[in-house]
């Protein structure tokens, strides 16, 4: 059970958020513009390092804010939590 | 020994959900809000009627039921600005007071919200989660408020009842 | 019933004047309040208190605490549990305890005949035995027979609670450096929970006799409780268990005991600021021949039970040690009268500090026990030097050992920390810290007293540090407790297939040795291959000798070999304790709608229907059977009038100037050109081209929507919604308001709906001129203010009436009386499932189910052409651009119109043995055709129409008639009308 720090609620139980995904980039404005192997690209490889990652997060039960943070997805350490992107 | 607590299922009550920034907020509801909390998940009350605020650029208004019609001709939802949204959400909510000595036993029970008066003061109000689903949770003079969506109202009552004893 | 005639006359912490009696194995016995069940039994000289996991050997008590291997008891009766550790079990009056694994008693075993067949089954036995056919037939007699307490059969009499905590410190242990760092803790104002698995504060201090400050050290922690017991800031919880330390400092803790006495126990999430691990340490065991005979006993252990309960565990004893500790407690033992024949030390070199406890003790160093004579308990022992040379032989009936000391580094090592092989200790210690914790104390390794309270001060202020909060150095008292060294021994000569290292779980050096020679040399395939350290203690008595004596074995320093995971729980849990409250008919959130009473009392049969919603299935009248009320039910709506409660239906408010925009992007078909007063049905997909969900978006002003989502969907739409406004466009002006639960429905439907609407009275002109379908009014219906939509999820003329959620059982008694007179009845999920597969509407979960795209459906108008983008349309035509036969809705027929098909059944080309090519979505009853007709999705199915397809069963197959998947009014004309 993470305790993550929502910028608006303050630190919260994991049990309030639903998780997003990693979070990618920004999906592409015009997605007939690129490629069938950068859409593929953007849509299913998602970053999965051993160490930091974003991921968005969701305070379903709280704020209703979603939320970007920056997980160690060994220690479970959360060195970033920002409102939005 | 069963806690010392007294369960209650309030009665409906007027609510609005309001959304924007406080400034454009005041602007369009005037004298009908009470002052806007300077507080995240704080509440101000005015003549009977509470100010929450709940999230960024969220708010959720309260007063007694006998006043939905009178706040919703003030607020105007159907002619609000188009960057505000003022919606009538009276029926949404079913609120439980929790009182008595032992009442912060028993919510120890229901919320994982930490309590402690620094880091829930007296005019705490927030959404959180209570026996795991979403919960609006306030303090009030013997006790807590808990509201939850009313089509959980009765598995929740009965969660509270057997919290309780 | 006899008194406990091996009761000390004088001494211990047990109330004389509160005799308990309790029952062992079918005989009656008598303890006194303070004693625990193991106390109790030895007190009364029970001393085969147990029979082995797997060879069924004699076993008694060995620890005094957690870590006691061997007697695991079933306590009966109204707080019934299973294989509680016997030490753990406070004395209560009425007991009734038995051991597990042993029948009919643990004194009278018929099991104990495995003994002879110990050879025939070492580590692995099992695995390489039992293997043909198949390990799950022999599993069953095979976990009879090797096991441990059988479930109680009944809940249990009363009930448990799980409840949340806050703190700025959790101190887990209230020994000496716990209490010391509540105290520092606590005096600094911060909130301190501090939590300790006894009966009572003070942890090793209550088992020894030591001093501080020239006062017996129990004043001191007496002192110390009563001033922590004054702080409003602190909560000290005893009898409770630390048992998992998880992610960002949650801590579950396990209260056997409450102050509120109608419960049974209760679990304590506690999120802590910081943590502090003052846990103690553990004794080892030694490892010799007959090292688990009944008599065998931790010197500490020993120690305890003459200091704390009054009782001698043997009349003449030999000490078998390799470190100091347990000269005290020879002294100890020999103060209380047990005649002490020798101690054995496997170092060659012993202090002087420890000779000095003992004098006129024989001390026998540079030897070890090497085997135990006596067959159910222990009569004499085998002392031989250890260089090598004569044995000899020592009489006595209790052997005390000490194999060292571990720091219980187990919550520590569960926080992700690190620990380290310390070289001076012979044991791994705690090292650099994965989350906010320190250890203080034994749990360090400070295995001294005086050591143990600085720690204890020091990891408080440095906690109170952390926090931003100072605290005060306090008085520290000095204590009489000497230096503690230890060489290894890791394994005494001679130790084979009767020494065992793990005695709960029969693990012996034998058995480590056939790992090895096996081939598994990894610690934890040593681990798993024997079981070594798997039992409901794990290990904590025999994990290190394990690591040490494979690490002899290989020739490395224990170090490279390296520690197993420690894994929550420290000790046993009940199920009953993590789910608290939220058991029985609570265990799962249920969901109702305004009109639950009345539906049940109408007959209704409720069930869960997706998002938690119970709902009526069918109302079911006197006579009927499911397929009669169902047919029935259908058949009032095709051809009179029902009415439906469609509360549950997801509904949101989409508000704002790029509204319109928003729901283009989201939908696949274009909802911004929507005038005022109308709606569209739509399909939601995501990215990756298949179908989210689908509903219907009304627009209710220029910048004002209300979209409907699918029940089941209702809360994923709204999260999906949010996060692509606030991550992808946070630029967009849009807000999202959920309003499910303020508008409620009763929907009116069939040919004579109409009619009960007019019958109903309403200001809203019902013509299909003034109000056409997909259209919305709002007005008043039977005098309550009200949206009524006309959208038709039955293929019949539909009037979907929403109100306030307060309004709506009033509304349907009103349709329901002006009904009456047009045969309504009510409808459930049951007859509109049918109703929706005759009109081949889609359902969620049916139909979609994750692989399909809408052309698949049937539905290639929804996917607009005009629009540039929106979400699902590049990767629907990237995977479409391939080519390949996709499955496609289809409706099916059986040959037989009697035979019904099982929904999900596969469809396979000839019905053969092959891969599928599709499966049937749904089977109905049709009550406009009246036999079974269903949907399936098939590969390239609409171009096979007309055709044929086999549903293939495991014992027969199911011919079919593909046809078009629109059974009833294909032109719409129905619910347009």
């Amino acid at each position: 059970m993470l305790l993550i720090d929502c910028p608006f609620c303050g630190p919260r139980n994991e049990s309030e958020f639903s998780f997003g995904g990693p979070a990618l980039t920004p999906r592409p404005s015009d997605p007939a513009a690129v490629s069938d192997a950068d859409w593929v690209d953007w849509l299913t490889v998602p970053p999965n390092p051993m160490g930091l990652v974003e991921e968005r997060w969701w305070h379903a039960r709280g704020c209703g804010s979603w939320l970007t943070i920056c997980r160690h997805t060994v220690t479970h350490e959360i060195t970033e939590v920002r409102l939005g992107r | 020994m069963p806690y010392d607590v007294t369960i209650t299922r309030l009665p409906l009550r007027a609510l609005f959900d309001l959304k924007g920034t406080a400034t454009a907020l005041a602007a369009w509801c005037g004298t009908a809000l009470p002052p806007f909390p300077d507080r995240p998940n704080s509440r101000m009350e005015a003549a009977g009627r509470g100010l929450c605020w709940t999230g960024p650029d969220r708010w959720l208004l309260m007063a007694a039921l006998a006043e939905e019609a009178t706040l919703a001709k003030a607020l105007r939802s159907e002619q609000a600005p188009d960057d505000l949204s003022v919606t009538l959400v009276s029926d949404t909510l079913t609120f439980f007071a929790v009182t008595g000595p032992d009442a912060t036993e028993v919510m120890a029970v229901v919320t994982p919200l930490d309590l402690h008066p620094d880091i829930f003061p007296q005019d705490g109000a927030a959404w959180t989660e209570a026996f795991g689903i979403r919960s609006a949770t306030r303090r009030i003079a013997a006790g807590y408020e808990i509201a939850v969506d009313r089509s959980y109202a009765d598995w929740f009552e009965e969660s509270l009842r057997r919290a309780s004893t | 019933m006899a008194a406990d005639p091996y009761r000390l006359a004088e001494g211990g912490r047990i109330d004389r004047s509160r005799p308990l009696r309790f029952r062992f194995d079918g005989r009656d016995y008598q303890g006194f309040a303070g004693d625990t069940l193991a106390s109790a039994l030895l007190a009364n000289g029970v001393r085969i208190a147990a029979r082995s996991f797997k060879y069924h050997r004699p076993r008694g008590v060995m620890g005094a605490g957690v870590e006691e291997p061997a007697v695991l008891v079933e306590l009966k009766g109204d707080a019934a549990s299973g294989n509680r550790p016997a030490t753990t079990v406070p004395l209560t009056e009425g007991l009734v305890a038995r051991s597990v694994n042993a029948w009919p008693s643990a004194r009278f075993d018929i099991g104990a005949a495995n003994q002879l067949a110990a050879r025939f089954i070492p580590a692995g036995f099992y695995y390489k035995t039992f293997k043909w056919p198949d390990w799950h037939l022999y599993e069953p007699s095979i976990r009879r027979a090797a096991g441990l307490a059988s479930a109680p059969k009944e809940p249990p009499q009363g009930a448990y609670e799980a409840r949340h905590a806050h703190t700025d410190l959790l101190i887990a242990g209230a020994g000496p450096a716990g209490l010391m760092a509540a105290l520092v803790a606590g005096r600094a104002g911060a909130r301190v929970m501090i939590v300790d698995e006894g009966t009572e504060a003070g942890g090793a201090l209550l088992n020894r006799c030591l001093t501080l400050g020239g006062q017996p050290a129990l004043d001191w922690v007496a002192a110390v409780v009563a001033e922590l017991a004054g702080m409003e800031n602190v909560i000290h919880l005893q009898n409770a268990t630390v048992w998992a330390y998880r992610e960002h400092n949650l801590m579950m803790v396990q209260e056997r005991a409450p102050a509120n006495s109608s419960l049974l126990g209760r679990n304590w999430r506690v999120r802590a600021g910081q943590v502090i691990t003052a846990t103690g340490a553990i004794e080892r065991m030694m490892v010799f021949q007959g090292n688990d005979r009944p008599g065998v006993m931790l010197a500490s252990a020993a120690q305890a039970y003459v200091n704390r309960w009054a009782v001698p565990p043997g009349r003449r004893a030999v000490v078998f040690t390799n470190n100091d500790s347990a000269y005290a407690a020879t002294a100890d033992i020999a103060r209380a009268g047990i005649e002490v024949a020798a101690i054995v030390d496997a170092r060659d070199g012993v202090p002087d500090h420890s000779r000095a406890l003992v004098p006129g003790i024989e001390v026998l160093a540079g030897q070890a026990v090497t085997s135990v004579r006596g067959g159910r308990r222990v009569r004499a022992v085998s002392v031989a030097p250890i260089r090598g040379g004569a044995d000899r032989q020592l009489d006595c009936d209790l052997l005390a050992v000490s194999g060292g000391w571990n720091p219980a580094v187990h919550l520590y090592s569960q926080s992700r920390s690190k620990i380290a092989w310390n070289e001076g200790l012979a044991t791994f210690v705690p090292d650099a810290p994965a989350q906010a914790v320190r250890a203080a104390g034994a749990a360090n390794g400070a295995m001294e007293l005086d050591r143990a309270l600085q720690e204890g001060v020091a990891a408080a202020l440095a906690a109170l540090g952390d926090l931003g909060r100072s605290g005060q150095v306090p008085e520290l008292p000095g204590s009489d407790d000497l230096p503690y060294t230890v060489s290894p021994l890791w394994t005494a000569p001679g130790a084979g297939a009767k020494s065992f290292l793990d005695i709960q779980n029969d693990v012996t050096v034998a058995d480590i040795e056939l790992a090895l020679r096996e081939g598994y040399s990894n610690i934890e395939h040593v681990k798993r291959y024997t079981t070594g350290g798997m039992g409901i203690d794990q290990g904590k008595t025999g994990n290190v000798n394990i690591i040490g004596a494979v690490a002899e074995r290989q020739g490395k320093s224990p170090d490279e070999v390296g520690v197993t995971t420690f894994r929550p729980p420290y000790t046993p849990v009940e199920f009953g304790a993590i789910a608290g409250r939220r058991a029985g008919p609570v265990v799962l959130p249920y969901r109702h709608t305004p009109l639950t009473r009345w539906h049940k009392n109408n007959g209704a049969v409720m069930y869960e229907a997706g998002a938690r919603w119970r709902r009526p299935g069918y109302y079911r009248r006197a006579g009927e059977s499911f397929q009669d009320t169902v047919n029935r039910e259908a058949r009032t709506v095709r051809e009179g009038v029902g009415i439906y409660d469609g509360a549950p239906l997801g509904k949101y408010e989409i508000k704002g100037p790029d509204a319109g925009t928003f729901l283009d992007w989201i939908y696949t078909n274009v909802m911004s050109s929507l005038t005022v007063g109308n709606g569209r049905y739509g399909l939601m997909l995501t990215d990756d081209g298949l179908i989210l969900d689908d509903g219907v978006a009304f627009r209710l002003a220029p910048d004002r929507f209300l979209i409907s989502t699918s029940t089941g969907n209702a809360d994923a739409v709204g999260q999906y919604m949010e996060k692509l406004l606030q991550i992808e466009r946070p630029d967009w002006r849009v807000k999202i308001t959920n309003v499910t639960s303020q508008w409620a429905n009763a929907t009116i439907c069939g040919p004579k709906a109409r009619e009960v609407m007019a019958a109903m009275g309403s200001d809203i002109d019902l013509s299909p001129d003034a109000f056409p379908f997909m259209a919305f009014r709002d007005g008043h219906v039977a005098d309550l203010p009200a949206r009524v939509v006309r959208v038709s999820f039955t293929g019949e003329l539909s009037f979907e009436v929403n109100v306030r959620p307060r309004d709506l059982p009033a509304l349907w008694k009103a349709a329901m009386a002006a009904g009456a007179p047009f045969g309504i009845a009510p409808v459930g999920s049951e007859a509109n499932h049918v109703l929706r597969v005759e009109k081949g509407f889609l359902s969620l979960g049916h139909e979609v189910d994750g692989t399909v795209d809408p052309h698949d459906l049937g539905m290639s108008w929804v996917m607009s052409k005009k629009k540039d983008d929106f979400i699902g349309k590049r990767s629907v035509e990237l995977r479409r651009a391939s080519g390949r036969p996709r499955r496609e809705l289809v409706g099916i027929r059986p040959l037989d119109p009697n035979r019904q098909v099982p929904e999900g059944a596969p469809l396979t080309p000839g019905g053969r043995k092959e891969a599928t090519e599709g499966f049937v979505t749904a089977c109905v009853w049709s009550v406009v055709e009246n036999r079974w007709l269903g949907l399936a999705l098939l590969t390239d199915g609409r171009a096979r129409i007309g055709g044929r397809a086999h549903v293939r069963l495991p014992d027969e197959v199911i011919e079919v008639e593909l046809c078009d998947p629109i059974f009833h009014d294909p032109k719409g004309e129905r619910l347009r009308s």
